[in-house]
């Protein structure tokens, strides 16, 4: 399967789009949709509208999310935007501020 | 569990405040507000109130305006429909969430 990397040490302004598998280690502002999975790493600092199937937060993200099967916020991750989706998991130590509608 | 200062039972239903000390076991229905220590709202447990407490623990149903001075435990089979403050928030995989979560953080400038 096609994958993309974003490494730590690239900055992205703009959109990623279509790709099935999306790991961000790095910088993103704009917009990132997936057919399915995003992850964002420790490193990242995300500052976008996400959509995706699965999306998972270890690093930094602020924006609006929309995922069509599950959001994962880990321990490390932290993240300020509403979130859209039918299941949602927030860790211990994560942190958060936002709206979450679960349909 | 630490010893609970008051249960509420599956058949009963409260309606008014409930404030105090210690921990309150809510396995029933409790309608009103809630102030003190820690809650805790067992899966046939339904609390429609005003929540203030220390720690809050939800294994079944929540609504209204919660607020933790500590934490907020919501868990894989509890329903909650409402606003949330508190330093920290978990949300447990299953669960269903309706609402604003507030982490108490300063998390606007690390973010």
């Amino acid at each position: 399967m096609a994958k993309t990397i974003i490494g730590n040490t690239i900055v992205i302004e703009g959109s990623i789009e279509g790709e099935p598998a999306v790991t961000v280690h790095g910088t993103v502002k704009g917009k990132i949709s997936s057919a399915a999975e995003v992850n964002l790493e420790k490193t990242a600092d995300v500052e976008a509208e996400v959509e995706a199937d699965i999306l998972q937060v270890a690093g930094k993200l602020r924006g609006k999310v929309a995922a069509r099967q599950k959001v994962a916020i880990a321990a490390e991750g932290k993240m300020v935007g509403d979130i859209r989706a039918p299941r949602i998991l927030i860790a211990d130590g994560a942190q958060f501020k936002g709206n979450i509608d679960m349909e | 569990m630490a010893e609970a200062a008051a249960v509420i039972g599956k058949t009963i239903k409260v309606k008014g405040e409930v404030t105090g000390a210690g921990n309150l076991v809510v396995e029933g229905e409790l309608e009103g507000r809630v102030e003190l220590d820690h809650l805790v709202i067992e899966p046939t447990g339904n609390v429609t109130a005003t929540i203030e407490v220390d720690h809050l623990t939800v294994h079944g149903k929540a609504s209204g305006n919660i607020e933790a001075s500590r934490k907020v435990e919501v868990k894989a089979t509890a329903t909650v429909f409402g606003d949330v403050r508190a330093p920290s928030v978990v949300i447990e995989e299953g669960a269903v969430f309706r609402g604003r979560v507030q982490m108490d953080v300063g998390i606007d400038e690390g973010v």
